[in-house]
């Protein structure tokens, strides 16, 4: 235990004090039955702490079991923080049926592409396959986060307020630890005490924002819309669609008219 | 370093920016002007000016004005029509985008959609926009485009029943929304 500097044991003890407030926030305003996989997130990231905290007491800061244990205790976290951000995709989108069957087989494409991709160009060694994994899932949660945004806007789905700090807090928790991971993947052995301050700063920054978030209970079921007749929607759209192609087209026309005359 | 290692950056650049484009408030949407109805969203409002516009842009016009108008009456007219045409072409793009708020609308309400509309749509609004802004550019430039006008009349105009039906549907959605929202919301200022 010795080996941890004095500033990253008070970053680490403020990183348990914010993680149990959370959760005392989550249950006293009973906003866990709202977002129950976030709940466990937060649940595992503070059982982590303690679970973290015995094994370097035992083995050392820099033992492979620590490190061991570090990880694996990472990666049922990071699994779990994924499943909270589908929770909350489904929150956004699930009340409006055809497009969240749409957004669903889109979110899955992209998570699965990119979590392909950061394995497939990442270093080979053995050594870096937890870093690897844990940065491609980190990526994953990032693109699906996005793109639940881009869904919202385009559709003009509206997002509640809280809803949309956690995914802030979310997004913003991924983009740092990819970044942290490809530095670290670099600069292995001179990184790991400065990534090990960054990441617990950005989970402090995020859990204040999720606090912030939830101190308000916030309702448990969402206002469904009634859906239109089956069929309007099989009728209608390609007909606008024609339309919106034609209007298109003779917008073409016009510019390559303007073109042939200059 | 690789390029391996750049392309994580410039991944979670992309990301930052596509998310700060779609998580901001949406900005709210203008009041509908008093007038609005089925008529304006069957884009009927801009296209009626279409006569007025070509009879702008007719070359007669330009022919009768060189020959018999000083030089400086000619060119605030020039001036004049290309201020009309642009804002004719605004007109336009406001026919398109309540063709897509329409399309949108129903997109959200129905319970199965098909990705293909869905994606076909979203590449003919990025074309529609790239397109708009370049002619817009261009009239601004001081091009004055003509007779390709013509033919964007039929587009626009007239949807058919089934639009029409649809539409209804949704108004009538739309009622029964509204009126469920203020009942949820008086029954919440009751508890307070």
């Amino acid at each position: 235990m010795n080996e941890i500097a004095a500033f990253e044991r008070i970053l680490w003890g403020l990183t348990v004090f914010l993680d149990g407030g959370l959760l005392v926030l989550l249950l006293y305003r009973k906003n866990h039955r709202v977002f129950p996989l976030f709940f466990v997130y937060i649940l595992f990231n503070f059982l982590q702490c303690f679970i973290l905290f015995e094994s370097y007491r035992i083995w050392g800061f820099y033992s492979p079991v620590s490190k061991r244990i570090g990880w694996e205790t990472q990666g049922v976290v990071i699994a779990v923080r994924a499943l909270a951000v589908a929770q909350i995709c489904q929150r956004v989108l699930a009340n409006f049926r055809g497009v969240w069957a749409l957004a669903k087989r889109l979110l899955f494409v992209t998570a699965a592409v990119l979590l392909l991709y950061s394995w497939a160009i990442a270093r080979g060694s053995w050594q870096f396959a937890v870093l690897n994994a844990d940065r491609g899932l980190e990526l994953s949660i990032a693109s699906v986060i996005v793109i639940l945004f881009l869904f919202t806007r385009y559709y003009g789905i509206a997002v509640e307020p809280a809803v949309r700090a956690l995914a802030i807090g979310l997004f913003l928790l991924s983009c740092f630890f990819v970044l942290n991971d490809t530095v670290l993947e670099v600069w292995m052995y001179h990184y790991s005490t400065v990534w090990n301050l960054l990441g617990t700063l950005a989970f402090i920054s995020s859990m204040l924002l999720w606090s912030w978030a939830l101190r308000e209970r916030q309702p448990e079921t969402m206002f469904a819309p009634e859906m239109l007749s089956d069929g309007i929607y099989q009728a209608v759209t390609p007909e606008i669609n024609d339309r919106l192609r034609a209007l298109n087209d003779h917008l073409g026309q016009f510019w390559r008219a303007e073109r042939r005359r200059s | 370093m690789s390029w391996l290692f750049f392309s994580f950056f410039g991944l979670i650049g992309l990301l930052l920016i596509l998310f700060l484009y779609s998580a901001r408030n949406p900005r709210p949407s203008a009041p509908a002007p008093a007038h609005a109805g089925v008529a304006d969203e069957s884009g009927r409002r801009h296209v009626t000016y279409l006569p007025q516009i070509l009879q702008a842009f007719a070359e007669t016009d330009y022919d009768f004005l060189s020959k018999n108008a000083p030089r400086k009456v000619q060119q605030r007219v020039r001036q004049e029509r290309r201020h009309v045409a642009l804002v004719y072409l605004a007109g336009l793009r406001e026919d398109f985008e309540n063709l897509l708020r329409m399309a949108r609308a129903i997109a959200l309400l129905s319970p199965e959609l098909a990705a293909v509309h869905e994606f076909e749509r979203l590449r003919l609004t990025a074309a529609f926009l790239w397109r708009y802004q370049m002619i817009r550019w261009k009239l601004l430039a001081g091009v004055a485009p003509a007779p390709q006008l013509a033919g964007l009349s039929d587009l626009v105009s007239g949807l058919s029943v089934r639009i029409e039906g649809a539409l209804k549907e949704l108004g009538e959605r739309a009622a029964v929304a509204a009126e469920l929202a203020s009942s949820v919301n008086r029954r919440r200022l009751d508890v307070v």
